[in-house]
């Protein structure tokens, strides 16, 4: 008895020293991943005066006046009086979120197709379907501009240059929403279809009715991941979103010119590009865990 | 309610064939059974007839419509499935009233409350109906699978292996519901199941199948007193019939079952019956198969009669009223049902009587039975 006693106090103190490990390397993470943008939402609302005023090494009560002063939004006015961002948040609005519906309805009816697995050769066809995602996005650029000019959607036209953009955006979401929403539907069990049936459902009622709501934690997380992959791009809207469909993070680098850098405008769109992807990370992670018990399903 | 008929159907996956030219017919209002070890078709036979498997070959018929190209949903039939599939995301309520709210009939709201309620009463659950299947326990998710197939009147209840997940104490109460319910409903059931104790309780007539290939149709009575084959013999019965390798020889009107440990002879009545089954010993001595079921050896003590053998007592398994025990003979070894009080011990000699108008006789080669 004593001696099985010993040998857990051993061990808990092990697991307590390697469990004090992780928090540390996980508070570390959570600082050099947050303090960046802490510290460009702060100076977003700082006069630059007082966003520049960088105390000296060791000068810790320097450090407290990153926090002492009085906020003021005027770089965020400016952007929209000034810059009229009103109408690259619009853009990327319409870009990423168009893109985001029509990969993930289309994806959904895909990966559903994939994951009964009924279709001859199922395996190499989602493949393929992954293999188009491996090769790096600027590989792509050279054979995609020479079609959307075929196409004439690089006019300078804003509807052009965004259907562009819309239709680069959905190349490269639909893929992964395959993949991801895949696993979903593999997880609800045949059986409820097959019920669903059964009891009166034609097969797109059965999908509709029983399928659609119980994969929902998965679309919809599929939806804001896609969001959030074509709300971050920069490459394709700098290239096919020309001057006319203009999208955030584009009209974001145009701050800084070869004249002048306007600091607290990148600091403010900085600010207005990532709070939103912030939330809907927080969202996604709820509908992932959502997701992952929905093992439930199988009783 | 109709009746099912299944002509000559085939279902082959690739080159596997698990379903080979059944022929069946369910009547009108019976509890007809499919039965069978696993991977004997008795499921794919199910599927088919609800059109979740397309036919290979041959034609079924619900009621006087073949239904070989109807969808599910245009069969006008429930079915409760093995893992019972409740819908997780609707409660209770929802689930008993989805077929009525999809289905080809339309149904008022106050109508489809009425039936859901109703069922519910005949089913115990109707506490339950704001709860979702994950607050349910096994048994309780199984009744509402239930329920969720007796809202309508279909023309024919299907269940695959509706209570083999329930735990024995609660199985043994649910086949007697599940028999009472068919009778009050009235209705046409076609049950798979791989437990001959369901099939030998519930069923009016029993279709054993194995590999694919219909072996025995007929009632309870009929399957466990007359099997056609070794395999359904040994199939039916628990403890499961013993069967011995003897030898079947004439001398004049004398006939004699013979091997290592007995010599039994035959009545003139079991005689005509192996004749009747085209039994013909003029070619010489024929290698049968002896079938005895576990309750209908004598055992005695001392040495009964001629044709008493000896064996010796190799286990005893009390079970509170009877006992099995298991008796080895040279080459063999058999399995016996006694009453407990009879006073034998491992190791015990023993003497062994069949009774002779209990036993069944197999060819050993086609392993058909000839009574």
């Amino acid at each position: 008895m004593a001696r099985t006693e010993l040998v857990s106090k051993a061990a808990k103190r092990k697991r307590a020293f390697w469990r004090t490990l992780m928090y540390i390397a996980i508070a570390a993470f959570f600082l050099w991943t947050t303090l960046p943008l802490l510290i460009m939402a702060l100076s977003s609302i700082k006069e630059l005066r007082d966003a520049f005023q960088i105390p000296e090494v060791g000068d810790w009560a320097g450090a407290l006046k990153m926090i002492q002063f009085s906020p003021t939004f005027h770089h965020y006015t400016d952007l929209f009086t000034k810059e009229h961002f009103e109408h690259y948040i619009l853009n990327s609005v319409i870009a990423s979120g168009s893109a985001s519906i029509s990969a993930v309805s289309l994806g959904s009816l895909a990966a559903y197709g994939l994951a009964r697995g009924k279709i001859p050769g199922e395996q190499h066809l989602s493949f393929w379907i992954l293999s188009t995602r491996m090769a790096p996005v600027v590989a792509v650029m050279v054979p995609l501009y020479s079609i959307f000019t075929g196409l004439g959607l690089l006019e300078p036209s804003r509807w052009r240059n965004l259907l562009g953009l819309i239709l680069a955006y959905t190349t490269f979401d639909l893929p992964f929403a395959v993949w991801f929403m895949r696993s979903f539907f593999e997880d609800i069990p045949v059986e409820l279809e097959e019920a669903a049936k059964v009891d009166g459902c034609s097969n797109l009622k059965a999908f509709r009715k029983i399928i659609l709501p119980l994969a929902m934690p998965g679309i919809v997380a599929a939806l804001i991941l896609c969001l959030i992959f074509s709300w971050n791009d920069f490459i394709f809207a700098s290239i096919f979103g020309q001057q006319a469909a203009k999208t955030l993070p584009v009209a974001t680098s145009e701050l800084h010119s070869t004249v002048s850098i306007e600091w607290g405008g990148i600091l403010a769109s900085g600010t207005l590009l990532v709070v939103p992807m912030l939330f809907l990370g927080l969202l996604v992670k709820k509908y992932l865990v959502q997701g992952m018990t929905m093992g439930a399903v199988r009783q | 309610m109709a009746k099912v008929t299944l002509n000559h159907v085939w279902k082959r996956y690739g080159k596997i064939e698990a379903v080979i030219d059944l022929s069946a017919e369910c009547k009108d209002r019976e509890f007809f059974c499919l039965l069978g070890p696993s991977g004997c078709g008795k499921s794919s036979t199910l599927r088919m007839i609800a059109g979740l498997e397309e036919i290979s070959e041959g034609e079924i018929l619900i009621g006087d419509t073949v239904v070989n190209k109807v969808e599910p949903k245009d069969r006008d039939i429930a079915m409760v499935f093995e893992s019972y599939a409740l819908y997780p995301h609707k409660t209770v309520y929802a689930n008993m009233a989805f077929p009525l709210r999809v289905g080809k009939r339309s149904y008022t709201n106050s109508e489809i409350k009425d039936r859901v309620h109703k069922a519910a009463k005949i089913l115990e659950i109707s506490e339950f109906l704001d709860r979702y299947p994950k607050q349910l326990s096994g048994g309780q998710r199984q009744r509402v699978a239930i329920g969720r197939a007796i809202v309508r009147e279909p023309l024919v209840f299907l269940m695959d292996e509706p209570i083999s997940h329930l735990d024995a104490k609660l199985r043994t109460h649910m086949r007697g519901e599940l028999k009472h319910l068919q009778k009050v409903l009235n209705h046409t059931m076609i049950y798979v199941t791989h437990d001959q104790l369901e099939a030998m309780s519930m069923a009016d007539r029993i279709a054993i199948m194995n590999l694919g290939i219909l072996q025995q149709l007929g009632t309870p009575d009929e399957i466990f007193n007359q099997p056609v084959n070794q395999f359904v013999a040994g199939f039916v019965g628990d403890p499961p019939m013993n069967f011995i390798d003897c030898t079947l020889e004439a001398s004049g009107d004398n006939w004699q079952l013979t091997n290592d440990s007995f010599k039994i002879s035959m009545s003139p009545e079991l005689i005509a019956k192996f004749k009747g089954k085209n039994g013909d010993l003029s070619s010489g001595p024929m290698e049968v198969v002896l079938g005895v079921r576990p309750e209908n050896f004598i055992i005695t003590n001392e040495k009964g009669n001629e044709e008493s053998f000896p064996g010796e007592v190799y286990v005893t398994e009390p079970l509170g009223e009877d006992m099995i025990v298991d008796v080895t003979i040279p080459k063999n070894k058999l399995k016996l049902k006694t009453s407990v009080d009879l006073d034998i011990r491992m190791g015990d000699k023993v003497w062994l009587e069949a009774m002779k108008n209990k036993i069944h006789l197999f060819n050993r080669k086609t392993q058909q039975a000839y009574f």
